[in-house]
């Protein structure tokens, strides 16, 4: 009975949005972080070209993060 | 003259559960960012508070399942009184778990109350148990928390593995600015999914009165708005007994598992309301907490409060089934007119007011937050 009354599109739906945007965004972040310290560290060391590719990760990780922010709500308020 | 009345009290009513619903919900929204000390209690609560009027303004998917797919009632006098009813089940159901601080699920006392007042009033062809309750209400509900746990739980492990070599000092302070947009979007998932239920409702009695249409579903901006500014400021005032269970009696978190337990917690929430399901926020952010605990060692999670958590959500529905059965056949003993909306509406106030005074004899008044790292009690 379970299988006939469950609307499984919206069901998987909402499992395969939460797994990639739950792990995904966060891992952004994670990123984010990653090439801000790293940037920063590596500017203080005088390695500049190591800092400028650590800045370009923390930049994509940062701007992951706000188009997916972004694009959430656009999908949300399109209701 | 009579059922207008009648509506005036449900729609108060609606009213009054919605802000118990931020009263007793969003204390977890705002738990992890509190007890990892990314905000202030105070800038935390009004922060979420913002963002849960902002919420109930994103969708109306959530209401049209709640107003639709669950239950119906006949547009008349009984129609309205089994709303009343189902509202004071939830209502009451929810002063019960904070009394006692359980984190129980607002969605699901509301839920619960509706079936079982429109199953005493109008009998169980107006109760719709399959499409409605299981494929939208229980099946999702059992998923979400598992869901947010496996989410919450990869989202850790994942972030550990990116900054796991970095020094935890800048870290620290980057996921705790990191919990200010996550604890955001979650206030915002819980404004977008809860304030909606109360929209759900207030829109089915509006139907049960005969002032909307039943054929179409519509919302009236004055029920978007009112239910907004009730969950927003339910919020504000808060249920921090509730604050001390989420936020550090399930593990000691750190700011990353805050961040990864929020994030996923409001994804699976916001892609939940996109699709129409009635999730409970509680349910959701436990699941996630969990989770986040669990990645890093299970032994830093307190099975036995996440064990209690279960049992208050196994409860939540059957119990507010019964008292909004219960409270029906207390309503119409008096009629159908609006004698016994008045004198439920009065005992409820009255007892709740005698648990607030009780509690507040106990030295655990809400607006109390005991100090980061003190003994749960």
């Amino acid at each position: 009975m379970i299988a006939t009354v469950v609307d499984w599109d919206a069901l998987l739906q909402v499992i395969w949005v939460s797994l990639v945007a739950g792990v995904g965004v966060p891992a952004a972040w994670g990123f984010a972080l990653l090439g801000t310290t790293r940037a920063l560290e590596s500017g203080r060391n005088g390695r500049a070209a190591e800092g400028v590719v650590y800045g370009v990760v923390g930049v994509v990780g940062l701007a992951t993060v706000v188009a997916a922010i972004i694009f959430s709500i656009v999908i949300l308020t399109g209701d | 003259m009579g059922s207008e009345i009648i509506v005036v009290i449900v729609v108060a009513t609606a009213l009054i559960f919605d802000f118990t619903n931020g009263f007793h919900d969003t204390a977890n929204v705002v738990a992890t960012s509190i007890s990892t000390r990314a905000m202030p209690p105070r800038v935390a609560v009004g922060y979420a508070s913002i963002l849960n009027f902002v919420g109930a303004f994103v969708s109306l998917e959530v209401a049209a399942t709640v107003a639709n797919d669950v239950v119906s009632v006949n547009a008349n006098s009984i129609g309205l009184l089994a709303v009343f009813a189902g509202l004071v089940g939830a209502i009451a159901w929810n002063l019960i778990t904070w009394y006692f601080g359980l984190p129980s699920s607002s969605s699901h006392a509301l839920i619960g109350g509706m079936v079982g007042a429109v199953f005493v009033a109008e009998g169980s062809e107006n109760v719709f148990f399959e499409e409605g309750i299981l494929g939208k209400v229980m099946i999702p509900a059992l998923v979400a928390p598992v869901l947010a746990f496996i989410v919450g739980g990869l989202a850790i492990v994942v972030l550990y593995r990116i900054v796991g070599r970095l020094r935890p000092g800048p870290v620290s302070g980057g996921f705790r600015f990191g919990q200010v947009i996550s604890g955001g979007l979650l206030a915002l998932a819980h404004g977008t999914n809860d304030a909606q239920k109360t929209m759900g409702v207030i829109t089915l009695a509006l139907v049960a009165n005969g002032t909307l249409s039943g054929d179409e579903f519509h919302v009236p901006d004055w029920v978007v708005g009112s239910a907004a500014t009730a969950i927003a400021l339910g919020t504000y005032v808060g249920g921090w007994r509730i604050i001390k269970t989420m936020g550090s009696r399930i593990h000691k978190m750190d700011a990353a598992q805050g961040f990864a337990a929020q994030g996923s917690s409001a994804t699976v929430i916001l892609a939940a309301s996109h699709v129409g399901f009635p999730l409970s926020t509680t349910h959701t952010i436990s699941g996630a907490v969990i989770g986040s605990g669990a990645a890093k060692r299970l032994s830093a999670v307190r099975w036995g409060v996440a064990g209690n958590i279960v049992l208050a959500w196994v409860l939540t529905l059957p119990a507010a089934a019964v008292i909004g059965g219960l409270t029906f056949l207390v309503a119409r003993a008096f009629g159908t007119g609006a004698a016994g909306p008045i004198i439920v509406s009065a005992a409820i106030l009255t007892g709740a007011g005698m648990l607030f005074a009780r509690r507040s004899r106990e030295g655990a008044a809400p607006g109390v937050v005991p100090a980061p790292g003190s003994t749960p009690s």
